[in-house]
């Protein structure tokens, strides 16, 4: 489904990502770690060109995404991107959060928009705050509504970028539980992340990038049983 | 010697004398009535072409730091910031009416002009520094669901970016109001025009521009209640 072909990004003199190739596939659930400033949120933010890379290709749906001429709004209208600050609209209530794309861009009628993000509010049990603007929300609710809102688009693929790390710990379980659910519902997924008992439980594939490299990947079970690289043997070491 | 009450009678009669041939000789409340028609006109007149060339050149210089694109815009944005904020209002407003625009006579439309060119330059910069201070993560959201930096612009950041915003804007508006008692320069029979011009009528100074002081001072007022209000509206979204 995204297919990634000696992906380079630098800043400045800085090489983030150092020739990434990979590949995802539908409805794999990929989890990607690996130590901070590895490059693993660049990553994700190239696959739905936030950040343009320096070198390579990356496709979607065979389609080139970082040919110039490529359409990246429409590009983005199919991926669902999930970000660690929720970034929530703080000029707008829960609902028009929610509705504000499908709306604006045509794809859904007030009316219909409404009704679906109603009854994604429902899922998460947020009904009675469709009215309430983001300040009023605690971090656990904000990420849910995020999470509801790049789903309202209907996306194929879902981007997490470190969805739980600017969350209190009392927080994170009922937001990992809505990952969950969308996971079981067979959403592809790229998920950056720093839960490690949460990669293990609902990815498919385990991706560790250090220095701007996918130094291994694997099934959760060899990744966290029997990693082979030095590097993720030291840096699982350290996290779990 | 003189009594209590003759002196009351004298200033009486001297208070009576002032008000009458400062407002009622010649019907001179007219003049004062129409220099506050053609002060309003003027200052709305301005603010409306300030806002939105302040608004324009706002999104043209962020987008143009932002994308690296419109450079050449960017300059020619920088040069008119230059220029207007460079030099005096009087000294612009003077060159609008003497040379630029030498072969229309109607001082109140070069007035208007004048000033909301002034104006947008000062604008400009306030709207900047708003726009600059909406978290960045408020336009990667917007443009993660697709929609276009214009839309995202309009629908997410500029809203956010006015509330930020307002209290430096009021402060501009007030600026602006004071700023168009120099419209007498290029003939214009605006507020303090009238009240130099009922001065130089009366051969007595302090009914008519004390009247003057207190009808611009009045309007400030206005403007700082409606300011405040605003304020208040779009403060809804911070509740807790």
């Amino acid at each position: 489904m995204i297919v990634i072909e000696g992906l380079v990004k630098k800043f400045g003199a800085n090489t983030v990502l150092g020739g990434v190739t990979e590949r995802v596939r539908p409805g794999e659930k990929v989890a990607v770690i690996g130590p901070s400033g590895s490059g693993k949120s660049t990553l994700l933010r190239c696959l739905n060109l936030l950040e343009r890379p320096d070198e390579g290709r990356i496709l979607f749906d065979g389609e080139e995404i970082t040919d110039p001429k490529c359409d990246a709004d429409s590009v983005r209208r199919r991926m669902g991107m999930v970000f660690q600050h929720f970034n929530l609209f703080g000029n707008m209530t829960v609902l028009k959060n929610i509705t504000l794309a499908p709306v604006k861009l045509k794809i859904m009628t007030p009316g219909e928009a409404e009704e679906a993000a109603r009854a994604l509010l429902s899922r998460i049990g947020l009904t009675d705050k469709a009215d309430a603007y983001p300040a009023m929300l605690s971090g656990g609710q904000k990420q849910r509504v995020a999470i509801v809102r790049a789903l309202a688009m209907n996306p194929r693929v879902m981007l997490f970028d470190e969805p739980t790390s600017a969350l209190d710990p009392e927080m994170v379980g009922e937001v990992l539980d809505v990952i969950r659910e969308v996971a079981a519902a067979g959403m592809t997924m790229v998920i950056v992340t720093h839960e490690m008992g949460f990669a293990r439980e609902v990815a498919s594939r385990v991706m560790f990038i250090d220095g701007g490299r996918v130094k291994e990947t694997g099934p959760p079970k060899e990744i966290f049983d029997a990693p082979r690289d030095p590097r993720l043997q030291e840096f699982l070491s350290k996290v779990i | 010697m003189t009594t209590a009450y003759e002196a009351v009678t004298a200033a009486l009669e001297w208070l009576t004398r002032q008000f009458t041939i400062t407002f009622i000789t010649g019907n001179r409340y007219k003049l004062f009535l129409t220099g506050l028609r053609n002060t309003l006109i003027i200052a709305f007149g301005a603010v409306i072409i300030g806002t939105f060339i302040g608004a324009v050149v706002a999104m043209i210089r962020v987008y143009s730091a932002q994308s690296g694109k419109l450079r050449a815009l960017d300059k020619l944005c920088g040069a008119y910031l230059a220029v207007f904020r460079g030099t005096p209002i009087v000294v612009q407003l003077l060159i609008m009416y003497y040379i630029v625009f030498s072969f229309i006579d109607n001082g109140i439309s070069i007035a208007v002009l004048a000033f909301g060119i002034n104006s947008g330059a000062y604008v400009a910069e306030i709207v900047r520094a708003g726009i600059l201070a909406v978290d960045i993560g408020q336009t990667e959201a917007g443009r993660s669901l697709g929609l276009s930096s214009g839309k995202t612009m309009r629908l997410i950041v500029l809203p956010q970016a006015i509330k930020n915003i307002l209290p430096a804007l009021g402060n501009e508006l007030i600026a602006l109001l004071k700023d168009t008692s120099v419209a007498g320069y290029v003939t214009v029979k605006d507020l303090a025009q009238a009240g130099e011009n009922v001065r130089t009528l009366t051969a007595e100074p302090y009914f008519s521009l004390l009247f003057v002081a207190a009808v611009y001072f009045l309007l400030v007022m206005g403007i700082t209640k409606i300011l405040r209000i605003a304020e208040r509206r779009l403060a809804k979204s911070d509740r807790h």
